[in-house]
């Protein structure tokens, strides 16, 4: 096949080593922080200002840090962990368990309002969740389920981006005609969806629960204004707290606790390697349905 | 099977903001209904005008970095083979995995010339501390600079599904009637991607003006940085929990929730969203 007709080969040479030369720059930014924070969990407080950014440090130093971080208020950070497990893995199952049954539905039946129930998921997708969180403060303090795990996990669980997708999905992907033929043969609508839906729904659910994973994981603000008591703090809030109340990245406020530039580092990292390694195992899978579906779209 | 969601969707989409309505047209001190008093209380606030300044600010300097890189980088990964671009898209989209306020930590440190890998450019700015480098870039900058590094990649990914949707007839037509990389890249694929770099622009916005994180979390490095009233949103949450006045800070979150809520409307029932139905 004939490449390239037409333009000079100079000009060409010029176009590639230019796209090349900003490739490379963007690489460098996007990977530089990561890269200089995984380096830095390694070192000492002096190391990080008197090494060069990249010097690699010790495991005795992130054993040093860690030991900090394990002692500040017996193991707080300890707790926020826990409560930030708790959070994701009970919003991710309740977001799973009511948007893909609820994606189905509206992708394979027809009925009464499923017209308006589609719009406002779609608002409610493309509305920010902030605008949301001081609405939810206030009706949840009304309830009484302010600091409770059972009012974050209620309020996190509705995903309606999840719903979206299950929709979606279930609209280009599974073939009515299965779905007829098995409900011509007697089964219920229930049934038709446990047993033709769901065992098709593998890439589904990982995306659902990819993304509901991250919503809210790093979910700060509602967090921040529904949990009020540091023993039930998720990390990101608990991040902040630690931070903010050891004077570790600034320099006016005096603390003798050993809460330094190392331990706010290795505690982000607390915050970051979950999503980096759930992104890094389900980077394939996740893209192919993105772009399965951004083609669709 | 659609009970389940319906119920979080009254509860937390369509409840939450009902009652946010109802109080904000109530005196929450003595409960009673006192009109539009709320309303006017926080548009008189001084500090509304600032705040509604800083955040335009910061997105669109935002959205500008996020249409040209986005639209560039995207265009060009789809220049290259396969292989290559797979690894430049993931390099990308890696730094999404710093979230929350995790970011603004992680940014604490590139700031600060003393420990930031980015050191030498600073250095070669003339920047020596923290302070200089955030009061030479501004706030908007600094924060649109968070917003880019965490977000930037997802939409890249996004980009790239759009570009591959491209049908190869199209590109196939382009060369044989002599068309170079760039001109096909500019006047071929950019047209048909421009509705996603759009859509990708609005939801940014909406995400935007409601900014919050990040100025908050700014007082971690201490009282210098401390900027509680900076955007729309702290404003309305210094209603709730310094002030104690829900109905002043419902009418905040109603005026916000306008805004995100009317941009929406308008992605959604402006574009293809609505016609998968």
């Amino acid at each position: 096949m004939a490449r390239s007709t037409g333009k000079h080969p100079l000009q060409r040479f010029t176009n590639t080593t230019v796209m090349w030369v900003i490739l490379g720059a963007a690489f460098v930014f996007y990977m530089t922080p990561i890269v200089w924070l995984l380096l830095a969990a390694f070192r000492t407080e002096s190391e990080l200002f008197s090494a060069s950014a990249f010097h690699i440090g010790s495991v005795d130093s992130l054993l040093a840090t860690w030991n900090n971080l394990a002692t500040y208020n017996d193991f707080l950070i300890g707790e926020w962990a826990f409560n930030s497990a708790v959070y994701s893995v009970g919003g991710v199952s309740l977001s799973l368990v009511a948007a893909v049954p609820a994606g189905y539905v509206l992708a394979i039946y027809d009925f009464p309002f499923r017209r308006l129930i589609l719009v406002l998921t779609l608002i409610a997708m493309i509305t920010p969740n902030t605008v949301v969180a001081l609405p939810i403060y206030l009706q949840m303090q009304a309830l009484g389920l302010t600091n409770s795990y059972l009012g974050m996990i209620l309020a996190t669980a509705f995903f309606p981006f999840g719903v979206y997708l299950a929709f979606i999905y279930y609209v280009t992907s599974l073939p009515r005609a299965l779905v007829e033929s098995a409900r011509i043969d007697g089964a219920t609508r229930f049934e038709v969806f446990l047993k033709i839906a769901l065992p098709l729904s593998g890439p589904l659910i990982a995306l659902v629960g990819f993304f509901s994973f991250l919503a809210n994981w790093s979910n700060y603000f509602l967090a921040f204004v529904l949990l009020t008591r540091d023993e039930l703090y998720s990390l990101p809030i608990g991040l902040a707290v630690l931070i903010s109340s050891s004077g570790a990245l600034g320099n006016d406020v005096a603390s003798d606790i050993p809460i330094n530039r190392p331990e706010a580092i290795v505690a982000a990292l607390l915050v970051i390697l979950p999503v980096l390694l759930i992104f890094l195992v389900s980077q394939r899978y996740v893209r192919a349905g993105l772009l399965s579906g951004a083609e669709k779209g | 099977m659609l009970a389940p969601y319906l119920a979080l969707l009254l509860m937390f989409g369509f409840a939450p903001v009902f009652y946010a309505f109802t109080l904000s047209f109530m005196d929450t001190f003595e409960w009673v209904f006192w009109g539009v008093e709320n309303f006017r209380l926080v548009l008189q606030d001084f500090r509304l005008g600032d705040a509604i300044g800083n955040v335009f600010t910061y997105v669109a300097v935002w959205l500008v970095m996020l249409v040209l890189a986005v639209g560039g980088l995207s265009l060009m990964l789809d220049a290259l083979a396969p292989r290559p671009a797979a690894v430049l898209r993931t390099s990308f989209f890696l730094p999404g995995a710093i979230t929350s306020s995790a970011i603004v930590v992680v940014w604490l440190f590139l700031l600060d010339p003393t420990v930031s890998p980015y050191a030498p450019l600073f250095k070669l700015a003339g920047l020596e501390t923290r302070s200089h480098v955030v009061a030479q870039l501004g706030f908007p900058v600094v924060f649109a600079l968070m917003a880019f590094l965490a977000h930037s990649g997802g939409w890249i990914v996004v980009m790239g599904g759009a570009l591959k949707g491209i049908p190869t007839e199209v590109l196939e037509a382009a060369r044989v009637d002599g068309a170079t990389p760039v001109q096909t890249a500019l006047q071929i694929k950019l047209p048909l991607i421009w509705r996603s770099l759009a859509l990708m622009a609005i939801l940014a916005f909406a995400t935007g003006i409601q900014m919050f994180v990040e100025p908050q979390l700014m007082a971690m490095a201490g009282s210098q940085y401390s900027r509680p009233d900076w955007s729309v949103n702290q404003l309305a949450f210094q209603y709730a929990f310094t002030m104690g006045d829900f109905g002043a800070s419902a009418a905040m979150s109603v005026l916000l929730l306008t805004a995100a809520i009317s941009i929406s409307l308008v992605v959604v029932f402006g574009t293809k969203f609505y016609r998968t139905d």
